[in-house]
């Protein structure tokens, strides 16, 4: 009964997936009908044919993106009534692995939202349209993007996906707590700061009776040992992807800081940080903590979930060097599977670069890649979306190129990272162990 | 021990033919969906086990390598011992817990009926997804266990998030669903002819000796029958661990199928976990196989007159 569970899951999988297909052509159908008559009094917006066809349209985050975003693809249905939208949308865990499903089934939706770390992995298996004819004949119309937004997504010249906000990696700090205690995070602290500041902020909440947990990594020490790297002027991964961009010591210096971090108190165990994260909350929101890593839009969720005041700032400073990029992210792309692959041009185009969808969506992604939205936007946003538009200006006077899109591996890698990190926020090995232990296995992933 | 005993004899007589056809057609659904869910499935993950393939382009083929790999491997070998240790702690004390409660609700006493149906509430829910969200809830940093344990000065860790008492945790969780081989041992108890243990109080065995020489062997067919399906069952616990742990913390709680669903579906190494599975199966069978090689000198069969 043991055996091919696996592939029982996976048989499974595709014949659900399969089944949930015709369901929907079905309901595609019965729609269809009921739109048909309706349109021909009003369908005027469009110089189709009037052919009734229907696109599938995938993300991940949560219910407060979900909402949003469906509500701007009822906006993109009045606008094109012969376009049927199929939401499909989950959180990011799982999210992959039903893509991934879906992909060997042939069966992916026509449009995807695209993360950089698979954007390698899923034009290296040709799943990918690419979209530079629907650019260059006005389908998607990108006149009011500034080429560094786009750049990543760029194969050659081939385009394989549309950016839909700009973010950076940032530290969300909680200003109050700072305030009171006589802080502030200008750009031009160091990483020793933070271990400082943090202990300081701990002995003296912690006189006073209060709990604080001091600086939260948030699960995100790769991302940060990432800009780490690129602060001596290495990168994480060599030009090909090959194997690995950095020097030991390097590696060896960032895990000697998050230890003493970790253990002096300045930083909270590991147990501690994944608990919050699996119970979906964050110290920062509580105040338990004064900072978290977070990528800038990020602020946006966490700041609902409390009345603290929060704000962004720019990592810290290394030897006098800042190694930011700015990550054109939450892009969209069109599948190999897609038979409407104009009508989901249409899509992208309609989140790129319509106004009254981007006043629904609230910038939420990150910052809108077309300028004429961002001015558009810029008095319609509230104050704390105000702070992610405000934080890419800031920090692009501290950023570098960006490095090359990381390689197929890159997920293995993370996890590896990850576990790493684990062993050794639990003191069961050295920062010098921990970091040739995870050369070795990475090394083996991207071989 | 998986039912695959569909009587494969097509060489009958003219007579027994048409009623074969009818046969057949009865069980077509179980039949159709058994080839195409299970062994189609499998004859395809063990073809894949042989492969590189990673869902979204076609499998090369790299004969032994997955098999190979998997020996050199640090984490599988990992989930090796800890689904070892899972299974050899927990199905022992899950069992001996489902008797002891089968032999207090066997006394017919009042409501005893009553409380066995309450009993094995948690084999129904207990394997849920809610229930695995509950229990984290209950062990986790603020959870009401973790607060009481404090307040008893006991340990204020959190029990889940320390590597020492994570797999703890969950055996805990499992042993709790002890109530399908509970209901097994209660019908098995009731099988026990009265007149053993009159014979036995008239020769003047005690309780405990009662237990020990009636009880006991002639449970024992029960208790096989339990063994078995209840170590097969541990090999492929998933849900406790990947909802509750993660897996974590450290890997301690890194069991056989969430490391095969880590690699499958978040690293996309299909040939691999194939080859994973397939390792699995003949470990399953190999120790069932052992158990059933020594039931002949352990299991008594009354109606074989003992043997």
């Amino acid at each position: 009964m043991k055996k091919g569970l696996l592939f029982l899951f996976v048989a499974l999988l595709l014949l659900v997936t399969a089944c949930g297909g015709n369901d929907q052509d079905e309901r595609t159908d019965a729609n269809d009908n009921q739109d048909q008559s309706s349109e021909n009094e009003s369908n005027e917006n469009d110089s189709e044919d009037g052919d009734q066809v229907s696109i599938r349209v995938a993300w991940w985050g949560n219910q407060e993106r979900h909402d949003m975003t469906l509500e701007a693809i009822m906006l993109f249905e009045e606008l094109h009534p012969n376009i049927l939208v199929q939401p499909e949308y989950t959180g990011w865990d799982g999210y992959w692995e039903r893509l991934n499903t879906q992909a060997a089934g042939r069966n992916l939706p026509d449009v995807i939202a695209m993360d950089n770390s698979y954007l390698n992995e899923y034009n290296s298996n040709d799943l990918l349209v690419d979209l530079a004819p629907l650019i260059a004949d006005g389908t998607i119309n990108l006149d009011d993007v500034e080429d560094v937004y786009q750049e990543i997504n760029h194969d050659g010249d081939r385009v394989l996906a549309v950016a839909s906000g700009a973010n950076a990696l940032a530290l969300v700090y909680n200003a109050e707590l700072l305030d009171e205690y006589g802080y502030d995070l200008e750009p031009g602290f160091t990483y020793e700061d933070l271990y400082e500041l943090n202990l300081d902020i701990k002995n003296q909440m912690e006189a006073n009776g209060e709990e604080y947990f001091g600086y939260d990594f948030a699960n995100a020490e790769y991302e940060l040992f990432f800009n780490y790297v690129r602060q001596h002027d290495m990168s994480f991964y060599n030009e090909d992807g090959s194997s690995l961009g950095f020097e030991e010591h390097v590696l060896v210096d960032y895990f000697d800081w998050v230890v003493r971090m970790v253990e002096s108190g300045a930083a909270p165990s590991h147990d501690l940080m994944m608990s919050y994260i699996e119970g979906g909350n964050s110290m920062v929101q509580e105040g338990t903590s004064a900072m978290q890593t977070a990528a800038s839009n990020q602020i946006i969720g966490i700041a609902q979930g409390t009345d603290f005041e929060l704000d962004l700032t720019v990592l810290p400073v290394l030897d006098g060097t800042h190694a930011n990029y700015i990550r054109p992210s939450m892009s969209f792309s069109v599948t190999q599977h897609s038979e409407q692959q104009e009508a989901a041009a249409k899509f992208i185009d309609f989140i790129t670069n319509n106004l009254e969808a981007n006043e629904i969506l609230q910038a939420e992604r990150g910052v809108p890649i077309s300028s004429a939205v961002r001015d558009h936007l810029s008095d319609k946003v509230s104050e704390t979306v105000e702070k992610t538009f405000d934080y890419l200006e800031v920090v692009a006077q501290y950023t570098k190129e960006a490095d090359p899109l990381s390689p197929p591996g890159e997920t293995e890698v993370r996890g590896a990272f990850g576990r790493t990190i684990e062993v050794l926020k639990y003191g069961r090995i050295s920062p010098e162990e921990a970091a040739s232990d995870f050369m070795q296995q990475a090394e083996n992933i991207l071989n | 021990m998986a039912k695959i005993k569909t009587p494969i004899n097509f060489s009958l007589g003219s007579t027994s033919k048409r009623d074969n056809v009818a046969g057949y057609l009865s069980i077509s659904p179980w039949l159709i969906g058994f080839i195409l869910l299970i062994v189609g499935p499998m004859v395809a993950s063990f073809y894949l086990s042989f492969t590189n393939y990673n869902l979204l382009s076609s499998p090369t083929w790299v004969g032994l390598d997955n098999y190979r790999n998997l020996f050199s491997d640090d984490r599988f070998l990992k989930s090796l011992e800890v689904t070892f240790k899972f299974v050899f702690i927990s199905v022992p004390l899950k069992l001996i817990f489902a008797l002891a409660l089968a032999m207090l609700f066997n006394t017919g006493r009042r409501g005893s009926s009553l409380f066995s149906a309450i009993y094995y509430i948690p084999s129904i829910i207990g394997g849920s997804v809610a229930v695995a969200v509950v229990w984290r809830q209950l062990f986790g940093r603020q959870g009401a266990i973790t607060q009481l344990l404090s307040m008893l000065n006991i340990t204020d860790t959190n029990l889940i998030g320390n590597p020492d008492t994570a797999l703890s945790v969950l055996i805990l969780l499992v042993v709790w669903q002890f109530g399908s081989p509970m209901i097994i041992f209660l019908a098995g108890l009731r099988q026990v002819p009265q007149e053993l243990y009159e014979a036995a109080s008239v020769d003047g065995a005690g309780k405990v000796r009662q237990f020990c020489n009636v009880t006991l062997p002639m449970l024992t067919p029960v208790i096989f029958f339990n063994l078995v399906m209840q170590t097969i069952g541990s090999f492929m616990t998933f849900t406790q661990s990947y909802l509750i742990t993660g897996g974590g913390p450290l890997d301690e709680t890194l069991f056989y199928a969430v490391y095969l669903y880590e690699v499958a579906f978040e690293y996309l190494r299909m040939g691999y976990a194939s080859a994973m599975a397939w390792v699995l199966l003949v470990i399953i069978a190999f120790i069932t196989l052992l158990f059933f090689l020594t039931s002949k000198y352990w299991v008594f069969y009354q109606s074989e007159g003992g043997r």
